[in-house]
């Protein structure tokens, strides 16, 4: 039996015609690809494939996603070499990275529950000003889009609610995803809300957690504070 | 008050916003990034992952990035690198698939494409004849093109080939073949 494996062809290559797309080549070489790719068909067959990564980034990752994710790496970096390395770039990049916490650790019951690792939960913004994760004392502008991002540590169960002074309103009930949360979500109101987020081993009601003690027994409770 | 929305439909940055940058560099390349760490890793969770780690690099070799002759080279580079560490990391499950194709091969049963049949062969070769190999056969560089990337003699280039091809071969037990080698 032979096998082909491919490789380079007369002319034919899938990263120049990446290059052609991405706008990097000039003059003779810009023009002599352009030629070619006109009338080949493998080339022809790179182009379609080019797209189709466009549509399965735009279906898998969209940006909001990405970029949270992407600020919460850097924020995970020790803020030494961080610091000293990356904080223009990250101002730049719209990524204000905070070191500080704004999560309130509680353990309703950690005499009875031994805690798996460190689960933390932390909060994204989307504004005029691009991503950043929230940090403590942020006041967040109108019509800022919020973007929720787990770190379960094993939990099974997420719950997050918004609890203003007279309401309370689910933000997501399901699986401990671990990363950021498909749904995104805008506070409108005014002065000081608590987002509860609550892991769990065991299933439970979101809608009828009103404060950290309506958590269910060994859960971890997390309370993010958000302002206006 | 609580208002909820797909986290997809919320507008991206525009090119004139502090957040350009990411924005710019997702738009350019996170679909090459994406599709390069699907194709090697085979699995979308890791994928994701990866593409965000591949991004969190390129932040911080930002420099690197702005100097490359073709950011696209480059930062495929980092994407081809990056998996090919994780994939290190397993490399007995990959060599279990290398003798599952060997074992489909004998039977004569389809043959996986060309692409698919690189990336497992990948695990039977030395970690630089990898790298040379992704620049040859999936990103289609000459020899000389993956010379002048790599910083590497012409001889140099053509000896890890012809590595990847003999491990290869001995790995599958065929005959291989393989653009201008």
């Amino acid at each position: 039996m032979n096998l082909d494996l491919g490789g380079p062809g007369a002319g034919c290559s899938a990263l120049r015609v990446r290059r052609l797309l991405a706008g990097e080549l000039s003059g003779v070489e810009k023009e002599r690809t352009e030629e070619h790719v006109r009338g080949c068909e493998r080339c022809a067959r790179v182009e379609r494939e080019i797209a189709e990564e466009r549509e399965a980034l735009r279906r898998d990752v969209p940006f909001p996603q990405f970029a949270a994710a992407v600020a919460e790496k850097l924020a995970r970096r020790p803020q030494r070499s961080f610091a000293s390395r990356w904080a223009p770039l990250a101002a730049a990049a719209g990524l204000l990275l905070v070191t500080g916490s704004v999560l309130v650790l509680q353990h309703p019951d950690t005499d009875t529950v031994r805690v798996k690792g460190g689960a933390s939960a932390h909060l994204f913004v989307q504004d005029q000003a691009g991503v950043r994760e929230v940090a403590p004392g942020d006041a967040l502008a109108p019509g800022a889009r919020l973007l929720l991002s787990l770190q379960p540590a094993g939990r099974k169960r997420a719950a997050a609610v918004l609890l203003e002074p007279g309401e309370a309103s689910v933000v997501y009930d399901g699986p401990a995803v671990e990363g950021t949360l498909p749904q995104a979500f805008e506070w409108t109101g005014k002065g000081v809300a608590t987002l509860l987020v609550v892991l769990s081993d065991s299933r439970m009601d979101a809608k009828s957690i009103r404060s950290p003690a309506d958590a269910p027994r060994g859960a971890e409770v997390l309370a993010i504070t958000l302002r206006r | 008050m609580l208002t909820g929305g797909r986290a997809g439909e919320v507008a991206g940055p525009g090119p004139s916003a502090p957040a350009g940058l990411l924005a710019e560099l997702y738009e350019k390349h996170a679909a090459a990034v994406y599709g390069r760490c699907r194709y090697l890793l085979k699995d979308e969770a890791e994928a994701k992952d990866a593409l965000q780690d591949v991004f969190v690099k390129v932040l911080q070799g930002l420099s690197g990035f702005r100097a490359a002759a073709s950011p696209s080279t480059w930062i495929l580079r980092i994407a081809t690198h990056h998996c090919l560490n994780l994939l290190r990391a397993r490399k007995a499950l990959w060599r279990e698939q290398i003798k599952a194709l060997r074992a489909d091969l004998r039977e004569e049963t389809e043959t996986p494409d060309r692409r698919e049949l690189v990336r497992l062969l990948l695990a039977a070769a030395p970690e630089e004849a990898q790298e040379v190999a992704v620049l040859y056969f999936v990103d289609e560089l000459t020899q000389a093109e993956i010379g002048q990337e790599l910083g590497r003699s012409l001889p140099t280039v053509r000896k890890r080939l012809q590595e990847f091809l003999d491990c290869a071969r001995e790995a599958l037990g065929v005959k291989l073949e393989g653009g201008d080698l």
